[in-house]
């Protein structure tokens, strides 16, 4: 049981340089900045309460509140802006240019932690009042976001760490925190995989036909894709193998840097194909920043208890600073 | 400095005081790293959790090609893990906001089954613009930008999905207000609401194309330029 203990506790807290915080700050103030961009003339139009928008926020947020009260959401701005005599269109075109000044502060790595919580809170209240508008995307950048306001921040790319030059954090934190977001991956794709697997249109390639032709995913013509149909199944039952096998093969030094490059592939493919940009992009930083930057260790292998709440496996990563 | 059994003084950091306030007489037995794992637990306990009821509502409702035998355990054990998660609790009760609002905070309060068990028909709206003098246009819910457009499928997708015709009324006639602000002579939009049904790559092949299907329509009223009223 204790010898369990320090094998978990050698694959947690293994030692790791701020390498991969600098590439999920950087990927996610580019995702922050480029979601912003995206909807710079929809903002007011899907976020708005009043009769110019799309589908009411207070909707959105009567059917939020129905879960709990406590989410944030845009209508907690819109009503301390009315305090201080701020309109709604005002508060919200606030709101919007403080999300994008976090995307790029985010983006040089300058008040990092300040703009990760303003990025994680501001783009939390867009989804949560636009509940009725979003989808994948919005989910994995809270996810992400989430990671980046809970890391050890600054890293040592950022602007941060010229200007104030601060002590690095312990660098087990740092690898205890990449560790929770590579098993998050993990669990991401292995339910993913196992929802496809379980449904039949995967194997016979008429849910990746359907998907590819269904609107507002329908990019490519679908009497191109026509002539490539008998590919279909097999790229079906390719997205189910990588992403069923993605937990165990991610791993093993052997196979990580397949997995990862089939992975990355499989997501440029569903940007390029669907015109799922935002998608692809926040799903390839994820990985990236997981997965790109050291070799990871096979979880609970014997030579990770060695390691245990110790010196770090430096094998594991060859910048880790040896500070501990 | 690294101690000499491998142990660094960091992991004999206590945690703040006001942590360790909340655990009265385990002063000093809480470090750091176990405040860590603790919280690593619960994170990935209801990851799991969540993960793995989205996963058996798809059983239990038959949308996959399992044998319909799984569905009544599937739903059975759906039940227990909803439970766990403190679904049948009542809406005010202290865990069940917890959970729900930790669960939005993260990120995590639904599982990652896109497309998954199978890609479902897409919704379509569309609206029918009557005006005084007896014209008729037909017009579709718009947005500038294509990043909207995709969050106007997943409004659609959520139109159809809901199960209350009261709220997917309101629904409706929100985005017909969008319409007819573009169109402020109409006097009244007839909304209807389908789906369309893809034919597959065979079928395609044939000669089928996309057909839609009705679901609902709704016939909405708005001002004309003398006056009446029935916007929501």
């Amino acid at each position: 049981m204790l010898k369990m203990r320090e094998r978990l506790e050698g694959f947690l807290f293994s030692a790791r340089s701020t390498t991969w915080i600098a590439l999920l700050r950087i990927g996610l103030g580019l995702q922050v900045t480029t979601y912003s961009l995206s909807l710079w003339s929809d903002w007011t139009y899907l976020f708005g309460a009043n009769s110019d928008s799309l589908i009411s926020r207070d909707l959105s947020e009567a059917i939020l509140s129905l879960d709990s009260s406590f989410i944030p959401r845009l209508g907690w701005l819109v009503t301390l802006g009315g305090q201080i005599g701020l309109s709604e269109q005002v508060t919200l075109k606030l709101a919007f240019g403080c999300l994008l000044c976090s995307g790029v502060c985010l983006l040089l790595g300058f008040l990092s932690r300040p703009a990760a919580i303003a990025a994680w809170f501001l783009h939390l209240a867009a989804r949560s009042s636009g509940g009725l508008t979003t989808y994948g995307v919005d989910n994995f950048m809270t996810i992400g976001l989430f990671y980046l306001m809970l890391c050890p921040l600054p890293d040592r790319y950022s602007i941060d760490s010229w200007l104030w030059k601060r002590r690095t954090a312990d660098p087990r934190r740092i690898g205890f925190h990449q560790r929770v977001l590579q098993l998050h991956l993990c669990l991401i794709y292995f339910f993913g995989g196992l929802a496809k697997c379980l449904g039949t249109g995967w194997w016979n390639g008429n849910s990746m036909w359907r998907s590819l032709t269904r609107s507002p995913f329908n990019v490519i013509p679908a009497d191109f894709l026509l002539r490539w149909s008998n590919l279909l199944p097999l790229i079906g039952i390719f997205i189910c193998i990588v992403e069923i096998g993605y937990p165990v093969f991610i791993w093993p030094k052997g196979t990580r840097n397949i997995w990862l490059a089939c992975v990355l592939a499989m997501h440029a493919a569903i940007g390029v194909t669907m015109g799922m940009y935002l998608f692809a992009l926040i799903m390839i930083v994820l990985n990236v920043a997981a997965f790109a930057t050291n070799s990871t260790a096979i979880p609970f292998r014997k030579e990770q208890a060695r390691t245990a709440g110790g010196l770090g496996n430096k094998s594991d990563d060859e910048e880790a600073p040896a500070s501990v | 400095m690294g101690r000499i059994d491998g142990t660094s003084e960091a992991d004999f950091e206590e945690v703040p005081k006001e942590v360790t306030a909340l655990f009265p007489g385990r002063v000093g037995v809480l470090h750091r790293k176990q405040l860590y794992l603790a919280c690593f637990f619960c994170h990935f306990l209801l990851i799991f959790a969540i993960c793995c009821r989205d996963t058996l509502s798809f059983i239990a409702r038959g949308y996959t090609c399992l044998p319909v035998f799984f569905n009544t355990y599937a739903q059975k054990a759906e039940t227990i893990v909803s439970t766990a998660l403190g679904a049948h609790l009542e809406p005010s009760h202290p865990v069940r906001q917890a959970v729900s609002v930790y669960t939005h905070l993260g990120g995590i309060e639904s599982g990652y089954a896109f497309f998954a068990p199978n890609v479902p028909d897409n919704y379509k709206l569309v609206f029918e613009l009557h005006y005084p003098d007896g014209r008729i246009e037909y017009d579709l819910p718009h947005v500038a930008s294509g990043g909207a457009g995709l969050r106007l499928a997943t409004l659609l997708d959520n139109i159809g999905d809901t199960r209350s015709d009261e709220l997917r009324e309101v629904m409706v006639k929100m985005v017909a207000y969008s319409v007819w602000r573009a169109h402020p002579d109409a006097t009244m939009i007839r909304s209807v609401f389908g789906f369309a049904l893809l034919p597959t790559a065979a079928e395609f092949r044939r000669g089928t194309r996309e057909s839609d299907e009705f679901l609902y329509a709704y016939d909405f009223l708005f001002p004309s330029s003398s006056g009446e009223t029935d916007v929501p």
